[in-house]
């Protein structure tokens, strides 16, 4: 039986994985970093439904148990040989493989490009990523009893200027959930969510929208961020316009929240030119087409699933790595 | 030696007579009128600087080095300077010796000033004398070496970058005549020389050559017709000097006594400007110079289109010109005639008529508390608040008190304004800055934009104020030992802000400081002929997607030099290189407060 | 004229019909860049003249769009540039100020 190969281990690689395993194929799966689970497993919680992420990781990595992982390793060549791929890692292994699937991802834009904003210059402005990883248990002391919390959307998405001009579907929704939990656990805090346009396009996405302005208070103030400055005790001045008024408005908070799009990941490049794999305008890998050939890409044998064509949100990342199993399995079936 | 024909007149020497005359007259009427455009002030400052001894010898050492040495072009390219050190200086030396001759053999017929020039068609070599071989060996030799710069000319049209150039400016109709013309003269210079040389004499080329020649031509039926032809390039040469790039010969001697007079453009069209304009040689170097020539669309956008569209009189394109020039300043740095590319567009800017004007005369300021040092950040510096909070902690280490004037917003310091041609929009700006600065008692003001720091320094009267760009006061405290730095291992390249580097010759200050907290490279293009990061006020119409290719082809150069991170001094530079910089980018006050005690 | 128990005055509403945006039409072609505003508000936000005269680039193009008076906003701009650098759809305001300031009449 010929070898399938998935690069990346995030939920799109393990799901497909385990579709695969079902069919009665064993993939091999090359994750670059030391443990699976991708950007999900530094996550809390899932919106709509507040389910830990650490549940799906866990339920993924115990059923893809049966499977070749590489986990700290990376593809670092990849050829095209009489209708197969051949592929070394970077441990030396190399591999005959009958199809190729990138599940490569995304990059969480760097916050700290945007200078107004203050990310890596003011103490108290964080990140979604860095929210998470605080929400998780961990340690951040630049969060400490707020009174005030502001959530910027659109961070590096949707901005011509930061080189990603597309909308990253999943950070309204993201600040919304955070809004949520800040206030679950700060609920004197007032909490602003700055935003251009909401984009709750998902499955009960809306109710979760009511239920921030309902139940929780949430503050939702349509203008864009413009610049962050710092008072002399240290909390944060944003400035922003209210485009429903027409007001120029300005707010103290004491924590400031970056939701930090998602970008496409440059560190698949030089794989893609090796494969030449066509990349779309906004960088990231072009499908055949994107209503009927979503999962295929410009070469045989070579399958997407997941953000590494575009933004996704993890139910639609699990579809795709479902459905391009299937495709996988077709391919090899009648190829 | 003797004269050969009595009436010293052959009607051979008319196209030439013509086109003399008409380049005379031409250059005296343009002169009157261009002195006539100045305005009083500048005319009086312009006359007097001609009789101070001073000025006039300078004005004589610059026509040397630039006229006929072309000493700039030998330093940029020597293959490129000698091109045309050796036509001009070579015609130059022809023509003097032309005159040494006629005042040696034939004194009587100095009054005929077509004799210099066609001196060997006239006379007729009587007993050789020692002073006749060596002017005709210096003749013949002032040729040979014209023609070599001729030869080179040639080869420069169809291979450029032999002579560093990678783009020449595309010839107009004009100029291909003039260029033709000019091509043809002295190789028939040689032939109808060479014809007569068993007549008047010659030397090492013309004597052998006509030797050869009359080897197999029996008689001298050829060689009047070489005279005329001589006459008549020459003759077409003059005509189309007046409108053709030719033109620089004559205005660069009127450009260089104006330029040392301190004369500056204050017209679109008039005076200055149209000395430059007729000055610029349009040899292209402002092409390659151009930031924005990384495109191909935006390469007939550089300063020689602009010199070359206004005399043309073409307004929409002079305007597309001026608008999206980023006013860099390289075209003017690298400019081999002094043309003012930037000021000469501004001023294209400042003719437009608005129907909407901004007034500032009515809005309230806010007192600045008093203190010794302000400092002033601008307003590009709030969208990259990591310079304002580093220079304030830098000069909290060093023990000075200072209060900062545009923390929370301030007043534009009206250069923007300036540059967009709404000159009278950016004085009252500056009468507004200029009340709150004094108000505060300050004797020093602290600047950390250079675009800020070139207005207060070009623009402003701050009487009692010193005005300092923060690299220089930073340099200034470690010097007095009131700042100490300590070497990170990082290795930073320095990119030079235009305002900053070509704007106020501030180049060594901010690279000391660089060089005493990090290690610091070169990037092949750096001080004045660094490239502007793309993010130039300058510029009115250049797209967001024009400037990113700008922006990129100016980090390359930086990447070049492998440094880890790129360092630099201006809030826009920084904000702009960092959109699309692979590696950090810092501004020195970032660099000097994480190196700093 | 017949009382019928309330004042004509002109309507608030705003007729696109009838709305005058030549202006507007002009600067689509001088800087076709005006029509991609999402009005997010940053060059209103970041506006170093805002306090003095209300100035919103946002504004400003909504109220071309519609036909309505610009004059008042633009007497302050400084042209500083901030608006340029911070539109997300890199929208060449400060052309489209002087743009303006040409053709309004």
């Amino acid at each position: 039986m010929k070898n399938i190969v998935i690069i990346g281990g995030g939920v799109a690689g393990m799901e497909a994985a385990r579709q695969l395993l079902a069919l009665g194929y064993t993939p091999i799966i090359v994750e670059k970093a030391n443990a699976l689970g991708g950007h999900v497993a530094s996550w809390y919680r899932l919106f709509p439904d507040m389910t830990p992420a650490s549940e799906i990781i866990s339920r993924l990595k115990k059923e893809i148990a049966p499977a070749n992982v590489f986990t700290g390793t990376k593809v670092i060549s990849i050829s095209r040989e009489k209708g197969d791929y051949s592929l070394t890692l970077d441990n030396g292994v190399s591999i005959l493989a009958g199809a190729v699937l990138f599940a490569t991802g995304f990059k969480v834009f760097d916050a700290s490009k945007k200078e107004e904003y203050g990310y890596g210059v003011y103490d108290r402005v964080i990140t979604n990523r860095d929210l998470e990883a605080w929400l998780s248990g961990g340690e951040d002391k630049r969060i400490s009893a707020p009174k005030a919390i502001g959530f910027v959307h659109c961070v590096g998405s949707r901005d011509l200027k930061a080189g990603n001009s597309q909308c990253s579907k999943v950070c309204c929704t993201t600040a919304i959930k955070q809004a949520i939990e800040m206030k679950e656990k700060f609920p004197k805090a007032e909490i602003y969510c700055f935003y251009m346009d909401l984009r709750l396009f998902g499955k009960k996405y809306e109710d979760f929208y009511i239920n921030a302005q309902r139940d929780f208070g949430v503050h939702f103030i349509r203008g864009r961020v413009s610049e962050v400055g710092e008072t002399i005790d240290g909390r944060l001045q944003v400035k922003a316009e209210d485009t429903l008024s027409g007001k120029p408005l300005k707010v103290q908070v004491d924590n400031l929240v970056l939701m930090s799009g998602m970008v496409c990941n440059q560190s698949v490049s030089e794989l893609v030119r090796q494969a030449r794999l066509d990349i779309d305008d906004d960088g990231f890998l072009r499908s055949r087409n994107n209503i009927f050939d979503i999962l295929e890409s410009n070469r045989p044998g070579i399958f997407y699933a997941g953000a590494c064509t575009g933004t996704k949100t993890v139910p639609e990342t699990l579809a795709e790595a479902r459905a391009a199993a299937l495709e996988i399995h077709n391919y090899l079936q009648n190829g | 030696m003797i004269d050969r024909i009595p009436s010293g007149f052959n009607p051979f020497v008319i196209p030439f007579l013509v086109g003399m005359g008409f380049v005379f007259a031409y250059c005296i009427y343009a002169l009157v009128k261009i002195l006539l455009q100045l305005s009083f002030e500048d005319r009086k400052k312009f006359f007097l600087s001609l009789v101070n001894p001073k000025t006039a010898a300078k004005n004589i050492r610059d026509m040397f080095c630039d006229c006929l040495f072309h000493v700039k072009l030998w330093k940029r390219n020597p293959l490129l300077g000698y091109m045309h050190s050796s036509i001009a200086f070579g015609w130059f030396m022809l023509i003097v010796l032309g005159h040494i001759e006629v005042i040696l053999f034939v004194p009587t017929r100095i009054n005929l000033f077509y004799y210099p020039i066609f001196f060997n068609f006239f006379v007729a070599e009587a007993d050789q004398t020692m002073k006749g071989s060596l002017l005709f060996f210096m003749m013949d030799f002032f040729l040979l070496v014209v023609l070599s710069g001729i030869a080179l000319a040639m080869v420069k049209r169809v291979r450029s970058r032999l002579f560093g150039m990678r783009r020449t400016a595309r010839p107009s109709l004009v100029n291909t005549i003039g260029l033709y013309a000019l091509w043809a003269i002295f190789p028939l210079r040689l032939l109808a020389e060479t014809f007569t040389a068993h007549i008047s004499g010659g030397s090492f080329l013309t004597g052998p050559a006509n030797w050869i020649f009359r080897q197999f031509l029996g008689n001298d039926l050829h060689y009047l017709p070489t005279w005329w032809a001589y006459s008549i390039v020459l003759g077409i040469f003059m005509c189309v000097l007046p409108f053709s790039r030719y033109m620089h010969i004559p205005a660069e001697m009127l450009l260089i006594p104006m330029r040392n007079a301190g004369l500056k453009i204050r017209n679109a069209r008039k005076g200055l400007t149209r000395v430059q304009v007729f000055t610029c040689p349009n040899c292209g170097v402002c092409i390659d110079a151009c930031p924005m020539s990384v495109s191909k669309e935006n390469i007939k956008d550089c300063t020689v289109y602009l010199t070359r569209q206004i005399r043309r009189g073409n307004e929409k394109r002079i305007a597309e010109i001026s608008d999206k020039c980023l006013l860099c300043g390289k075209c003017e740095a690298l400019c081999q005639v002094g043309v003012q590319g930037p000021e000469i567009r501004i001023q294209q800017r400042a003719i437009r008529d608005y129907s909407i004007r901004q007034d500032f005369s009515d809005i309230a300021v806010n007192e600045v508390r008093k203190s010794h040092v302000v400092y002033f950040s601008g307003c590009m510096s709030q969208l990259v608040p990591s310079v304002g909070r580093s220079v304030e902690s830098v000069l909290k280490k060093a023990g000075v008190e200072v209060e900062w004037m545009d923390r929370d917003g301030g007043l534009c310091c009206g250069r923007p304004m300036l540059t967009a041609g709404k000159t009278e929009e950016a004085r009252s700006l500056v009468a507004k800055n200029t009340e709150m600065i004094l108000s505060s008692g300050a004797d020093t003001l602290v600047v950390s934009c250079p675009i800020c720091y070139r207005m207060f320094v070009e623009n402003y009267a701050l009487p009692g104020v010193r005005v300092v760009h923060y690299s220089v006061y930073f340099d200034e405290l470690v010097k007095a030992g009131r700042l100490h730095l300590t070497k990170s291992d990082l290795c930073y390249v320095y990119h030079d802000p235009c305002e900053l580097g070509r704007g106020c010759g501030i180049y060594d200050e901010p690279r000391r400081l660089v060089g005493q907290s990090a290690a610091i490279a070169e990037s092949d293009r750096c001080r004045k002929e660094s490239i502007c990061c793309g993010g130039s006020l300058g510029s009115l119409s250049l797209t967001f997607r024009q400037r990113e290719k700008i922006t990129r082809a100016a980090l390359e150069n930086l990447y070049a030099s492998k440094a880890d991170a790129i360092a630099t001094a201006c809030p826009l530079c920084k904000a702009t290189l960092s959109r699309f910089s692979d590696r950090p980018v810092r501004d020195i006050a970032e660099i000097i407060d994480l190196q700093s005690r | 004229m017949a009382d019928f128990g309330f004042k004509l005055s002109k309507s608030s509403t705003l007729d696109l019909d009838r709305t005058d945006t030549r202006v507007y039409d002009i600067l689509c072609k001088t800087d076709p860049d005006i029509r991609t505003c999402m009005a997010c508000g940053s060059c209103s936000a970041s506006c170093t003249a805002a306090p003095f005269c209300g100035m919103s680039m946002r504004k400003v193009i909504l109220a071309l769009q519609r036909g309505q008076d610009v004059r008042p906003m633009l007497g302050k701009c400084m042209l500083c540039g901030k608006c340029t650098m911070v539109c997300p759809r890199g929208i060449n305001t400060r052309h489209l100020i002087l743009s303006i300031c040409k053709y309004y009449d």
